[in-house]
């Protein structure tokens, strides 16, 4: 293989609603990022329709493929190793990168990278910073997950804690769901909130007990809508500013004492956003100030680099190519993979 | 002319390499494993078996529907990334037709089935006139008893074949004269006559285009019906 600075990955993700490719040099220049959205395919349905989705990626995920090199200015001979989404996701969507990535290595007789898709989200940190380098804590917010986690090395990860129940994104999009905002709901409520009143309603906050890194989100949830319900019945109006303000605030506080209290107990110095919900502008706002007043740098990826995308896949592939975490020709797509520890030193 | 063909439409994985006169070799599977985790290391095997290289390849065809979803996916993703990698044609092979391409009796009708769930399957008829396969009707949706119908309302011997022929009908006591059952080797998909099939497609000029293929579906997805059932209109 060749110099590891000069070593070509082109990664493929599929996992959801985006169908995206990705040509990355060595392990922080980005040479390409395509997504093909999906989002207003899924609109009217208010939310991903699996089978909608995976017909979308057997259609996108070569042009997407094509695109990457063409804007990467790359033959595709000259690409070292794929890497690719294999979970967590939606099987039949993931199926497809998979399935297409698999394909493309043993035709081109280069390694294969099966990527976590989690992993990817706290990786696309290294895109946005050049200078960012381990150790540091990430909190993984998406519709799926909600984790903190200790990135020790590039490969050495330490659970912290995970959500119990719902995902903190998923709680987002419930809410705006029955509140009659378009899918997808987070930006939705994020702009709403920015009307409203943060104090006006005061929702639960669960697990607020010391030392305890694990994430509950099913019982605000449950409360924004027993409150909505409630107004109706007494047939008074609702401020949704208010309520979407009240219910962003009761989750942000969360994360972010969460958060905060895990940097005190490993006595790590650097705090890292990841996930889909990571581009929500209230909660890296609050994240921004809380690490401000203690002296802990933070880092968030660009918006671009906080949705779906190969080039986090593409950069976590790379770092695992260092320590020889290579998949065979029998991958298959693992739609409940979860974010675990891993003690590889390098 | 060197094809590798793809036959990922049930759960049968099968794939085969053949020029215009000879079957090298084919590997045809049935098992409980799943295409993601087979189909690539079945396709290095039977290149291995036919002792030629990946790269002496100059086509891949791909049987392209009806079936299993995300089985005709997986199949068309992997044919789709060796064509473009090895720079060689593809082409999609109608599934149905490549299961009557198994049975050339002059005479006699093909009656291919696959799976359409709920006590429905996808049906096409084919017959043998001059050497060659002959579409008496296109693919349709039907019951299995509208099936039985279609064959009895034909003057001469019906073939079934496909996955739920066996499954479904093999034992029913209500079986007109003039239907049979193709046996169970007979009776599945494979990729043999993919191959073939592809070869002939491909010498007419019907190559695919790997940027956009997509499989042959029939049914839309669920959440289309139900939105159209609700709302009265077309999804746009
Ligand atoms: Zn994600």
């Amino acid at each position: 293989m060749k110099e590891e600075q000069e070593r070509l990955t082109l990664a493929i993700e599929s996992s959801c609603d985006e169908t995206s490719a990705a040509v990355l040099r060595g392990g922080r220049t980005l040479l390409s990022n395509i997504i093909a959205t999906q989002i207003p395919v899924h609109q009217k349905f208010g939310g991903v329709v699996p089978e909608i989705a995976s017909r979308k990626h057997i259609v996108n995920v070569m042009p997407v493929i094509d695109e990457a090199l063409r804007q990467a200015k790359v033959a595709l001979n000259d690409i070292d190793q794929i890497a690719v989404t294999y979970g967590p996701g939606l099987v039949g969507a993931l199926l497809v990168g998979v399935s297409a990535a698999k394909s493309l290595a043993f035709s081109l007789g280069v390694p294969l990278i099966g990527v976590n898709h989690l992993e990817g989200h706290i990786f696309a940190n290294f895109l946005s910073a050049p200078n960012l380098e381990p150790p540091f804590m990430a909190l993984v917010v998406s519709g799926g997950h909600t984790s903190l986690v200790q990135v020790k090395g590039y490969n050495h990860f330490v659970l912290m804690g995970q959500t119990r129940d719902d995902a903190a994104g998923e709680a987002f999009d419930k809410v705006a769901r029955v509140m009659g905002l378009p899918y997808p709901g987070g930006p939705q409520i994020d702009r709403l909130a920015k009307d409203g009143n943060p104090a006006a309603i005061d929702f639960p906050k669960a697990l607020q007990d010391k030392g305890n890194y694990e994430f509950s989100f099913s019982g605000l949830k449950s409360a924004v809508l027993n409150y909505l319900n409630s107004m109706k019945l007494k047939q008074q109006p609702v401020n949704k500013a208010d309520v979407a303000a009240s219910f962003q605030r009761a989750v942000i506080e969360v994360l972010v004492a969460k958060a905060l209290e895990a940097m005190h107990a490993t006595g790590m110095r650097t705090l890292v956003l990841a996930g889909g919900v990571a581009a929500n502008s209230a909660l890296e706002g609050r994240l921004r100030e809380a690490a401000q007043a203690q002296g802990i740098r933070f880092y968030y990826p660009s918006t671009v680099l906080c949705t779906d995308n190969a080039a986090m896949i593409a950069c976590r592939g790379y770092y695992q190519s260092l320590a020889g975490r290579f998949s065979n020709l029998y991958l298959n797509a693992v739609p409940g993979l979860d974010l675990t520890d891993m003690d590889a030193e390098n | 002319m060197l094809i590798l063909a793809l036959e990922t439409s049930t759960m049968v994985s099968s794939v085969a390499v053949a020029t215009e006169e000879k079957l090298l070799a084919e590997i045809t599977v049935q098992t409980r494993l799943t295409h993601s985790e087979t189909l690539m290391p079945h396709i290095q095997e039977v290149l291995r078996l036919a002792d030629v290289q990946k790269e002496d390849m100059e086509a891949v065809a791909v049987s392209i529907g009806p079936g299993s979803f995300t089985g005709l996916r997986i199949g068309l993703a992997a044919a789709k990334g060796m064509a473009y990698a090895l720079h060689i044609p593809i082409t999609g092979v109608p599934t149905l037709a490549a299961l009557a391409a198994r049975f050339p009796v002059p005479g006699a009708y093909l009656a291919p089935l696959m799976d359409a769930q709920k006590g429905h399957a996808y049906m096409a008829m084919f017959s043998w006139q001059a050497d060659e396969l002959h579409t008496e009707q296109n693919i349709e949706i039907l019951s299995l008893d509208e099936v039985l119908e279609h064959c009895a309302a034909k003057k001469a011997p019906v073939v079934l074949a496909g996955d739920i022929a066996r499954k479904k009908l093999a034992s029913r006591t209500d079986l007109p004269d003039n239907v049979s059952v193709a046996p169970p080797a007979l009776v599945m998909p494979r990729a043999a006559e993919v191959a073939f099939l592809g070869l002939q497609q491909l010498a007419a000029g019907k190559a695919g285009n790997v940027m956009d293929m997509e499989p042959v579906y029939i049914r839309r997805s669920e959440a289309e019906v139900l939105w159209e059932a609700r709302h009265g209109k077309t999804v746009s």
